[in-house]
């Protein structure tokens, strides 16, 4: 049975205490507009930040993009983090070598604008916006080598951005390195010219 | 009373996990170990007004210092030393601060730019970003050079027009001019021929490693010795001017 009349008064605040609670939550929205129109850094909001956003303009100064750490690293549960930059007009490093039948985290990020990493012959493709870390999980069955272009219009420079791929069979990862990389860029120049 | 004050202790419970949970994902994306900083220049909102709003005349009084290797019109009389007439300021600006950091390496420049102030560079900036580029038969200049083979063209344009996507290799006039140019990427157009080689080489080779993320590094490790000397007397003839197209590349 639902009463027909509730004594509400009981349970609200008092008349100034409404008026404090409005004024308090006035003021927080013209702190919160002031902060964010005049861009004052305020430390409590990065605590809500997305750990997924960076700074494209200082990816080279700090961060998990600071040009020693962008390739592939060896996880300590067996997977493997592959770090990339997509800015105009290649992808860096532009050649990686990354074990097959291994679960790889891809993180890329964008230093200017949208650009999108299609690996050819795969159904991956992984679109970067400018300020924001993509994470992409991949896994390569078999061994091989992989164009990667863009596929999203960046500029003038776009039809000549490509970046390449060698997966190589996961015993030989530690040891075939960067040697793969280097072979496999001679043969590719050498049939360019000829 | 009771009802607001439970009412603030789980908000402020609940904003407390929150901070928590979203400040160790937070640290959790922080790279371990020294970073390699290529530069300490980064293109903020701030340094691209401090480096576009320097004083053109103040510049002109500077630049008395630099006219012996730089030309009094910004045109080199040697071709080993760059060109930095209407290069623009960004550019420029950044250069100095480079050599003045170290992190750009050259024993003529390093000792210079280390008495400059940002703002005594982004003067000096603004001075050079402002000089023609008309030829003036008495200026003592060794632009433009000659000795671009008919081959080394055909090679250069290619490169400079469509670059070469089969090893990731774009072309130079997207980013150098005159089609498109990005933040700190010098116009190639009035460059002297042995200064671009010296620079191709000493970024394939590593020696130079100002490139913010690296992409002239990358480049230039792509690029064959005859390559970066065709692309050098390419722009050293004076034809970077213009933009070219498929059609001379052919």
């Amino acid at each position: 049975m639902i009463p027909t009349t509730v004594n509400k008064s009981a349970k609200k605040p008092s008349s100034i205490l409404r008026v404090i609670y409005f004024l308090l939550g006035i003021l927080a929205l013209v702190a919160i507009v002031a902060t964010r129109y005049n861009q004052i850094d305020v430390p409590l909001f990065n605590h809500f930040r997305s750990p997924n956003r960076v700074d494209p303009a200082t990816l080279h100064l700090a961060g998990e993009f600071v040009e020693n750490n962008l390739g592939p690293t060896q996880e300590a549960d067996g997977s493997v983090t592959d770090r990339m930059i997509a800015q105009q007009y290649l992808f860096v490093p532009y050649c990686t070598v990354l074990p097959a039948g291994v679960p790889i985290h891809l993180r890329i990020t964008s230093a200017d604008v949208t650009h999108t990493l299609k690996i050819a012959g795969t159904d991956y493709s992984v679109k970067i916006a400018r300020g924001v870390i993509t994470q992409a999980e991949l896994q390569f069955p078999h061994a091989g080598q992989y164009d990667m272009p863009c596929s999203e219009f960046c500029g003038p420079g776009h039809y000549a951005m490509h970046s390449k791929l060698i997966v190589v069979p996961k015993e030989q990862f530690q040891t075939a390195g960067q040697q793969a990389c280097e072979a496999g860029s001679k043969t590719n120049g050498n049939d360019k010219q000829q | 009373m009771r009802g607001p004050s439970l009412r603030v202790v789980s908000f402020s419970g609940l904003a407390l996990l929150l901070a928590l949970g979203t400040n160790s994902a937070w640290l959790r994306t922080q790279a371990g170990g020294e970073p390699r900083i290529p530069s300490y220049v980064a293109w903020t909102p701030e340094s691209i007004h401090e480096a576009s709003s320097g004083d053109a005349f103040r510049g002109s009084l500077l630049v008395k210092r630099c006219d012996h290797c730089h030309g009094d019109e910004g045109f080199s009389p040697n071709a080993f030393m760059p060109n930095l007439a209407a290069i623009d300021r960004l550019s420029i600006w950044k250069q100095l601060e480079d050599f003045r950091t170290q992190k750009r390496v050259s024993p003529a420049m390093n000792p210079i730019a280390a008495t400059l102030t940002p703002q005594d560079s982004a003067d000096l900036a603004a001075y050079y970003s402002m000089l023609p580029v008309t030829s003036d038969p008495q200026d003592n200049r060794s632009f433009p050079q000659n000795g671009l083979a008919p081959a080394e063209l055909t090679i250069a344009s290619r490169l400079v027009s469509i670059g070469d996507s089969h090893r990731g290799v774009p072309p130079c006039q997207a980013c150098h001019g005159p089609v498109g140019f990005i933040h700190g990427a010098a116009s190639l157009a009035y460059q002297n021929a042995d200064y671009l080689l010296n620079q191709l080489d000493a970024f394939a080779a590593g020696t130079r490693a100002n490139d913010i993320n690296m992409p002239m590094r990358t480049i230039s490790r792509q690029l064959t010795e005859p390559e970066r000397q065709a692309l050098a007397h390419y722009y050293g003839s004076g034809r970077g001017a213009h933009p070219t197209g498929a059609t001379i590349a052919q």
